[in-house]
């Protein structure tokens, strides 16, 4: 055996395992281990601004929190009462996920399905603008086409409206993604077993992207319960849940935009209360959307082989 | 309109006429007149890219789902020609199944998965049940999957997953079965009994099996045909084909000279 390996000369490199270290190769090894405590630590300066928001707001609106205060429908404005600004505020998402649902789903299913390479890419990149868009412009738009143009004036409808032109290209993005990436074969397969375009989306297209069109529905709820302007520009500040299309109505996030400066006073506590909220809300439906997509993935498990 | 066939149509099930498959103006399939009668199994062997799969998504019209590719020449089932206007390529595939090289069983149970086809054209509780168990019969795999037949078809191994899509192809009762390498991605276990569900098959169906395995075409076919750059060289009895091609770039191909 030693023999074997002496007669061996021309390798270059050391048999002895501890010798053939070089000084770079030490530096590496050192770097590597090095690397493995400092991108730790870069996370944590990443996540610390957030960490002390959350620690921030919650330390200015747990103390003053009770169940009381968040089932009370009492006037916001001159107690600390949450009932009508939280049920004003569900109003309008659920109004609004209801037309961005609508539209985002059949305007993705379209894209991915049915309409050619050019049109598509063309909608592709528009739902891309007005997802970037500023929220304040959006705003604006909803004010002067809904509000003035439409002459709904400043109304609860107006303000789910513009809200849901915000929320339509989160969950048009996440439909025509979830088309898209449904793996050829198996869309092959179903046209080849004689399906009609309807036929392959309602019983093959939407079971396998269904949890990923309700992550993007929940994402976009999550965005839509976080925005102000699309609210505070087009809906006139009310008291009351609105009892009509028309009538005004507020928002939580309204409730922050306009406590947020005061001197301490209910204002100020209930600003602090409702942005409490707001981020309870968001993280609530960030992981429920893990959750409940993971159990509807084990279901595909396999499919993408 | 073209007249329905009569019921004493005896000429061949499906044929081609000068079908040529286009891409960009470059011709991937180039004037094949094939024609394929019933109780057959025509094997279409060929190097790759000789536009073996092109031809056989063209005989049931899924070429169209490729953007890009365009049909020249007509194709003949029963006597009317599948491209023409005011023929649905829906009802085509209803006739003309296919099943691919890779399983595509369906997120769904074993049942629903065989029961696809037939529930897309609404038949009853009764039939599907009937049908159902029929096609798996058929294809095999009966056997093993009837104590469960409620089990998530993505539980079903690679070959047990490719005989349920035979059976999925096979419960809507086509008259032609399309295989595009049905076994390429199954180890030789499966592909043996996939091989004796295709033999099976011939006697009730039109087969077309596009392979790149010259042996397997030897075991299940008893016809071959051979495309090489998208031209049809020679078809003809699997025996005299691979024994005595006559043709010198078929025996380069059975004899491995190139692949």
């Amino acid at each position: 055996m030693t023999t074997a390996l002496a007669s061996t000369p021309s390798l270059a490199i050391s048999e002895d395992l501890r010798r053939g270290e070089t000084a770079r190769l030490r530096w590496r090894t050192g770097f590597d281990r090095w690397m493995g405590w400092i991108l730790p630590l870069l996370f944590l300066v990443a996540i610390l601004p957030i960490l002390d928001l959350v620690y921030y707001i919650g330390a200015k609106a747990l103390p003053t929190m009770s169940w009381t205060v968040l089932t009370s429908t009492g006037d916001y404005q001159i107690h600390d009462a949450l009932g009508v600004p939280i049920e004003s505020t569900f109003l309008f998402v659920l109004s609004a996920t209801l037309i961005s649902v609508a539209l985002g789903l059949f305007g993705g299913v379209a894209t991915a399905e049915f309409l050619s390479e050019r049109v598509a890419s063309w909608i592709r990149m528009s739902a891309n603008l007005l997802a970037g868009m500023p929220s304040v412009i959006v705003g604006y738009f909803g004010y002067f086409a809904l509000c003035i143009y439409f002459g709904w004036g400043l109304s609860f409808i107006a303000g789910v409206f513009t809200l849901s032109f915000f929320m339509t290209p989160y969950i048009f993005r996440t439909a025509d993604l979830a088309f898209s990436s449904i793996p050829r074969p198996i869309r092959e397969a179903a046209y080849g077993s004689g399906a009609r375009p309807t036929q392959y989306i309602l019983r093959i297209g939407t079971p396998i992207a269904f949890p990923q069109i309700l992550t993007g529905v929940f994402l976009a709820m999550a965005i839509g319960v976080g925005e102000t302007a699309p609210i505070v520009l087009t809906v006139e500040p009310g008291l009351l849940v609105p009892n009509s299309l028309f009538a005004p109505a507020t928002y939580m996030t309204a409730l922050i935009w306009t406590g947020f400066n005061q001197p301490p006073s209910v204002a100020l506590t209930v600003a602090f209360q409702a942005a409490f909220l707001i981020i309870v809300v968001v993280i609530v439906l960030n992981v429920a959307v893990r959750f409940v997509a993971a159990q509807y993935r084990k279901r595909l498990e396999g499919l993408y082989q | 309109m073209i007249a329905a066939p009569s019921p004493a149509f005896d000429g061949p099930v499906l044929s081609t006429r000068n079908l040529s498959v286009l891409a960009k103006g470059k011709p991937i399939l180039d004037n094949v007149n094939l024609d394929f009668g019933p109780k057959s199994l025509t094997a279409v062997i060929g190097p790759s890219g000789c536009g073996k799969t092109t031809f056989i998504r063209s005989l049931n019209r899924m070429v169209e789902l490729t953007p890009g590719l365009s049909v020249r020449g007509s194709i003949l089932y029963l006597g009317q020609n599948i491209y023409d206007r005011s023929v649905n390529p829906v009802l085509v595939r209803r006739r003309i199944g296919m099943v691919f090289q890779r399983p595509t069983v369906f997120p769904m149970s074993v049942f629903e998965n065989a029961a696809f086809g037939l529930r897309l054209v609404h038949e009853d509780e009764d039939t599907i049940d009937r049908e159902v168990t029929e096609a798996l019969r058929r294809a095999g795999l009966w056997e093993e999957v009837k104590d469960d037949l409620n089990r998530p078809a993505l539980s079903l191994s690679g070959g047990q997953q490719q005989r349920l899509c035979i059976a999925r192809a096979l419960a809507v009762q086509p008259r032609v079965l399309l295989l595009d390498e049905p076994t390429s991605a199954l180890d030789p276990m499966a592909t043996q009994r996939v091989e004796a569900t295709m033999q099976r098959l011939k006697e009730d169906f039109v087969l077309i099996l596009v392979t790149h395995n010259v042996g397997q075409a030897a075991r299940v076919s008893d016809r071959v045909a051979f495309l090489h750059t998208g031209k049809l060289i020679e078809v003809g009895k699997t025996g005299e084909i691979l024994e005595r091609p006559r043709e010198p770039l078929t025996e380069q191909f059975i004899t491995g000279r190139f692949t």
